[in-house]
């Protein structure tokens, strides 16, 4: 009887085995591939899949931000390069941010099994004399890799650019000038008038730096798929941008399908003006905030009350003096409003000679702590 | 054996009588035929000029090679030199230049010897100077060398140069496909320091199969043809590119290999030294004629 249950007891466990395995196979099976293309070995499994390294056409994204990113890296696997040049000191971090505005971690990181980011030197081997031609060797993965976009827009291909010469070597009658090694400040345009052929208007002011700086918006939010040489391009493209092309960068944010008056006019647009359109002054307490931090709806900008209590609210919705940055003291919090702001007008200097002697006064003296704004 | 060219034409007078003399009895000579083997593992290079990025170290790196004049490799870097196309001379035994492109924009193009499987050169050699080796290299016998240039006249890519600064001996210079490097294992110095592996070295058969894999996997960035493949009857180096190189780059040449026609004039003309043989012995016949002439003169 032991025999028995013992013996079921293993048919069940081999075959739950078997299940599992056929479940595998469910995925797998319809793919109609050869195993021999992902494993290498004969009988795969989850723990080890031993899968094919380096094949180009498998992008595989890299799953982490920006920010986790390495910061420079030192390339000095190569080893020939050495004589002439020292190892490059590639700014890695920099790089992967200008990446976020084209194709990502993967136009460099072309191939990566799931996992861990895998060297270059994982597939493109050190040495040039090898068998496999079609994947070039280190040295040239590294340059073909940097000089697709460095010669793009240079059309020279000067080494200095990214090495620094070795210090045995001599150059005889040159004087080397100078090389820039930072990237040049980026000029943001104040404001671009596009001239369009729209019926509903030929003009179409947009105020970039309001975008970015009142708005708030990150460069890549409108700089999706962008190219190195949309900037470093010696031979420019004159030729009028598509309507569409610019349409889809506005219509994030904007109706690009049925208010043409928003942007499309006939004369040059006046940048937008927060107390003429609104009626709500922002200087002196709110200029320097984001939109975001009083218009919490996403892309949602109307609506909004001109009282204060609406953003200096409490959690039952009553005035917290804190959260514009004074934490009134127990002797100040049961004032009324107007016994400091005289006639509630709250762009003109608190008074404090009502109460207090002339020697106190705002802002030296402060009726409680400063605290954090709730915004910064 | 150096030999100039007076000790040549010393040695082939001698050689000539006496030949001319044995030919006239025996006509089955021994001949000493040129080196041209066309070996089936003969190595190559296969030239991917969509990768190339014109930074010139491979010219840098060959006169380094070959004891030539070298400029501070930084030098290379001024991208004037491609305002001209310039061909291989005795200084630069490869020369990049800078062609327009459709695709591209530019194409920058390394040109050197193509080491040809039927070399027109050592067919025309009338020494015997030049040979195609085992591994797919023409090199040359410096000390057989006469200068006659004959290579040059042959040559369907205008690749051999001449020592003409040299008033005494000029030889004749070209790639040699680094031949002593290859020898040691190691890579031709053009191909060991591009940066970007434009230049692929192989065996010629590999090299052909990789070429056609990159047409076929990126159609849309090469332009379907393999300039080497069959020109002139197949050089060991082979070109990429995303443009039609014959016509602009490369002289239009046909498959047919170039020493066909000249080889049989030329060895027709050669042929066991009859011909100059008899081309003396007739002005010898002339010269003894007018001699005799002379002589009858004199005594009236």
């Amino acid at each position: 009887m032991k025999i028995m249950i013992k013996f079921l007891l293993l048919v069940s466990l081999w075959s739950v085995g078997i299940f599992a395995q056929i479940n595998n196979l469910r995925t797998h099976a319809p793919m109609k591939l050869d195993c021999k293309k992902c494993h290498l070995c004969d009988t795969p499994t989850k723990a080890e899949p031993c899968l094919v390294m380096c094949p180009r056409n498998k992008i595989e994204p890299v799953r982490h931000s920006v920010e986790e990113a390495p910061v420079d890296i030192v390339i000095n696997e190569v080893d020939s390069e050495k004589d002439l040049y020292t190892p490059v000191n590639f700014s890695h971090k920099l790089h992967a941010k200008m990446s976020l505005m084209s194709g990502g971690c993967a136009i460099c990181h072309h191939y990566n099994p799931p996992g861990k980011i895998v060297k270059c030197s994982t597939c493109h081997e050190k040495n040039r004399e090898r068998e496999n031609l079609s994947i070039p060797d280190l040295k040239a993965a590294y340059h073909r890799q940097c000089m697709a976009c460095h010669t793009s827009w240079e059309e020279k291909s000067e080494c200095r650019s990214c090495h620094e010469l070795n210090d045995n070597i001599k150059i005889s009658n040159t004087i080397l000038p100078k090389l820039e090694k930072s990237h040049a400040k980026i000029k943001i345009p104040d404001k671009i008038v596009y001239q369009t052929d729209s019926d509903k208007g030929e003009l179409v002011t947009y105020f970039h730096r309001d975008h970015t700086k009142l708005f708030d918006l990150k460069c890549m939010d409108c700089h999706k798929q962008e190219n190195c040489e949309n900037c470093h391009n010696q031979k420019p493209d004159f030729s009028k941008p598509q309507p569409d092309d610019l349409h889809d960068k506005c219509s994030d944010c904007h109706d690009t399908e049925g208010k043409c008056y928003v942007c499309h006019s006939n004369v040059e647009k006046k940048p937008f003006n927060h107390p003429t359109k609104t009626g709500f002054n922002l200087s002196n307490f709110h200029s320097n905030i984001s939109c975001i931090t009083c218009h919490k709806t996403k892309n949602r900008f109307t609506g909004l009350k001109k009282e204060c209590k609406n953003c200096h609210k409490d959690n039952e919705g009553y005035f917290n003096h804190s959260i514009t940055g004074i934490m009134l003291d127990e002797t100040h919090k049961d004032l009324d409003c107007e016994d400091c702001h005289v006639k509630n007008n709250y762009m003109k200097r608190p008074t404090c000679s009502d109460c207090h002697e002339e020697d106190i006064s705002f802002p030296k003296n402060i009726p409680g702590e400063k605290v954090r704004k709730n915004h910064d | 054996m150096a030999q100039n060219r007076r000790d040549f034409l010393k040695t082939l007078a001698t050689i000539g009588v006496s030949t001319g003399a044995i030919s006239a009895v025996t006509p089955q000579v021994a001949k000493a035929g040129p080196t041209n083997i066309l070996s089936d593992n003969r190595m190559g290079v296969l030239v991917d000029a969509t990768v190339c990025i014109g930074c010139r170290k491979c010219e840098w790196a060959c006169q380094g090679a070959h004891d030539k004049v070298q400029q501070d490799f930084i030098e290379y870097e001024n991208n004037d030199v491609f305002k001209k196309a310039r061909r291989p001379d005795t200084n630069n035994l490869t020369v990049v230049n800078k062609y327009d492109s459709e695709l591209l924009g530019s194409e920058t193009i390394k040109l050197q010897c193509m080491h040809c499987d039927h070399p027109a050169c050592v067919s025309a050699c009338i020494v015997g100077a030049l040979s195609k080796e085992e591994n797919g290299s023409v090199i040359w016998d410096t000390d057989k060398c006469i200068g006659c240039r004959y290579c040059m006249v042959a040559c369907p890519f205008q690749v051999p140069a001449l020592e003409y600064y040299k008033a005494l001996d000029p030889k004749i210079v070209k790639c040699d496909f680094c031949f002593e490097r290859t020898k040691e294992g190691n890579l031709p110095a053009c191909v060991e320091i591009c940066p970007v592996e434009a230049l692929t070295y192989g065996k010629r058969e590999d090299l052909l199969i990789e070429a056609k894999k990159r047409i076929k996997n990126h159609s849309e960035k090469y332009f379907n043809y393999i300039y080497g493949e069959h020109e002139v009857g197949g050089t060991a180096w082979l070109y990429l590119s995303d443009k039609e190189l014959a016509g602009e780059v490369f002289p239009k040449l046909g498959n047919d290999p170039a020493p066909g026609v000249s080889e049989s004039i030329q060895h027709g003309l050669f042929a066991y030294f009859v011909p100059p043989v008899a081309l003396y012995a007739l002005l010898g016949g002339i010269m003894w004629l007018s001699k005799d002439k002379d002589k009858s003169e004199e005594k009236l």
